[in-house]
């Protein structure tokens, strides 16, 4: 295979095929992730930590030191690791059920201590790997193997807002959510996890960027249906915005 | 001192760099000391918001190759399993003290030994082990924690210091080691993740892998552990050479136990100790290597009989093995007198 790192850096690796379905999110969001470390010089001294789900295979496309965390956990594990070592670049990368299921106590705990680490969390309201179950993004009425008549919201609840429930945290200087829905919001997107990365090298605190993404597997959607829910029910729900940005006061670099 | 501050003493006398811990009684004085001295050595006691957090921040540090430790109890160690088992697949190094209460459930503050099942066969799924070492004193403390870290660092394994809540806050005088990091005696450029700029990639993945990447992890962890077994087997024992009961109790008990021998010989009775010190792996060659003399074993405990399993396993039936065990109560253990007697009636059998 033609060696395409001359065009893309050396932090992609594009020597493997991925393992995402076709038309996946994690696709997208997985180069944007590789480009701005590229893009920032930060390759060698950056670690990713990775969760439980599709996502958790991320790193095996970057060629960067790479930690497959336990069930929800990753924050946990970026806190203790950023600890120790405070000159490296760690990141954590998991999907909506990984992150705001099973791991939002570590996620709101690590967030508000502030510490700089930056999380991407992927958002497909569904849980991919597992086959299709709901996940706390799953929006109203929307099918899923364990909703089999629709989320309803008087037994399951309203679908988490997870940026909105960091936005009052002090310790959190980029909040961001995107979507892969367009090409321009590709580019908004890219644009923010940059930025987030930019948050922890200038060692300002925590940052996050929600991503809403497609899942046709999980969704059993045809990848341009997904795509066209992504850009419609799901923004509308889950409207992308910067939160925070104070990437640029109190730089300390 | 404190037993417990004997620990965060000896934790940071010996190069231990960050601290991750809850409060949980009777084990928080180890992180509230660790809080004030850590600094001191360059480190840090960090408080998280759960057991949970608490075993996954302690992995994430592990990472690095540095020295990490906690402190907790058993309602506490319960829930810090999933990352201990990460920590065991992932062969990260690392110092964890359990201060033993009683239970099950959330149990009561008095001390206890209810832990030996959950330390020795562990509370996480698969097929791993700890390394369990069970001082019995403040000195002890003192003299294991350098041993607990090579031992670490040797094998790329956790390590669990069980202690019953009853030592863990008793005070007496202990001589502390001078600062020396033995964590620096062993080199972790081969496998720490500190970033590519001094290595290709490293990945560490303890899921997902391919059928054959988790048997030669499995298989890998199998000869590690039969290596351990074979080489770590630490006890005590006195007086067991032409005894015919030896009593066998580790921790508070087992320190109990040379004033029992030394009274019951006074007596002119035929009576040894063995107090094991590794749990696990458990010091089967100590009961093994026992002479035809003995006719009874008596082991004691803080519990309902736990370690008495792994007593039975390594004596294999060659003579009988009996028990006394208490926990909980106003008084969660059984005194000397209550040993002596015990002890006596099974002389007199
Ligand atoms: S199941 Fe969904 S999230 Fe997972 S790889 Fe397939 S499309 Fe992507």
């Amino acid at each position: 295979m033609e060696n395409l790192s001359s065009k893309y850096g050396k932090t992609l690796n594009l020597d493997k095929l991925t393992s995402y379905c076709p038309g996946c999110g994690h696709g997208t969001v997985t180069r944007l992730v590789a480009e701005a470390i590229e893009n920032l010089g930060i390759m060698e001294r950056t670690v990713s930590i990775v969760g439980i789900g599709c996502g958790g295979f991320s790193h095996h496309y970057m060629d960067i030191d790479a930690i497959e965390a336990t069930h929800g956990r990753s924050p946990s594990f970026a806190i203790g690791y950023k600890l120790a070592r405070p000159d490296n670049i760690v990141f954590t990368y998991a999907g909506d059920g990984d992150t705001c299921a099973i791991g939002l106590g570590d996620l709101l705990h690590a967030a508000n201590k502030g510490m700089p680490i930056t999380t991407i969390m992927v958002n497909n309201t569904v849980f991919g790997m597992t086959g299709g179950q709901m996940s706390p993004t799953t929006l109203e009425g929307q099918v899923t193997t364990t909703t089999v008549g629709g989320r309803q919201v008087p037994h399951q609840g309203y679908p988490l807002l997870v940026p909105e429930m960091m936005r009052a945290m002090p310790g959190v200087k980029y909040l961001a959510r995107e979507s892969v829905a367009t090409p321009k919001a590709i580019r908004k997107a890219k644009k923010s996890i940059q930025k987030a990365f930019e948050c922890q090298i200038k060692g300002l605190g925590y940052a996050f960027v929600e991503i809403i993404v497609p899942c046709p597997t999980g969704l059993k959607m045809k990848v341009k249906d997904s795509y066209a829910r992504c850009g419609n029910e799901m923004t509308d729900y889950f409207q992308p915005q910067v939160f925070k940005d104070e990437t640029e006061q109190n730089d300390v670099a | 001192m404190k037993n417990t501050e004997a620990f965060a003493e000896s934790l940071a006398r010996c190069g231990v760099k960050y601290h991750f811990a809850y409060p949980i009684t009777p084990a928080t004085d180890v992180m509230k000391r660790m809080a004030v001295i850590l600094p001191n050595y360059g480190g840090e006691m960090m408080q998280m918001e759960s057991e949970l957090a608490v075993s996954s921040a302690l992995a994430g540090a592990a990472c690095t190759g540095k020295l990490v430790a906690t402190s907790s109890s058993g309602p506490g160690l319960t829930l810090m399993h999933e990352a201990i088992g990460f920590m065991c697949a992932a062969e990260l190094p690392c110092l964890m003290i359990d201060s033993m209460r009683v239970g099950p459930g959330d149990g009561d503050i008095l001390g206890a030994q209810s832990d030996y099942y959950v330390a020795t066969r562990g509370g996480a799924h698969g097929d791993y082990h700890t390394i369990v070492l069970a001082p019995s004193s403040g000195q002890e403390i003192a003299d294991i924690v350098p041993q607990g870290i090579r031992l670490a660092y040797k094998y790329r394994t956790p390590v669990l210091f069980v202690i019953d809540g009853v030592s863990a806050q008793t005070t007496e005088s202990t001589t502390l080691p001078d600062y020396y990091d033995y964590s620096a005696e062993f080199d972790t450029a081969d496998w720490a993740f500190t970033g590519t700029q001094d290595h290709p990639k490293r990945a560490l993945i303890t899921g997902s892998y391919s059928h054959q990447d988790g048997f030669d992890m499995n298989e890998k962890l199998r000869a590690k552990y039969a290596t351990i077994r074979e080489n770590e087997q630490m006890w005590e024992q006195d007086q067991v050479e032409d005894a015919e009961l030896v009593v066998a109790a580790f921790g508070i008990h087992g320190r109990m136990c040379r004033d029992l021998v030394f009274k019951m010989r006074a007596e002119g009775k035929k009576v040894g100790f063995i107090r094991p010190i590794s749990l696990w792996p458990f010091p089967e060659r100590a009961f093994t290597a026992l002479p035809d003399s003995v006719k009874n074993i008596l082991v004691v405990e803080m519990n309902h009989g736990q370690m008495i399993d792994d007593v039975r396993l390594s004596v294999n039936g060659r003579m009988p093995v009996h028990f006394l065990g208490k926990t909980g109560g106003d008084m969660p253990m059984n005194t000397l007198a209550e040993m002596i007697a015990e002890a006596n009636r099974i002389l007199g059998e």
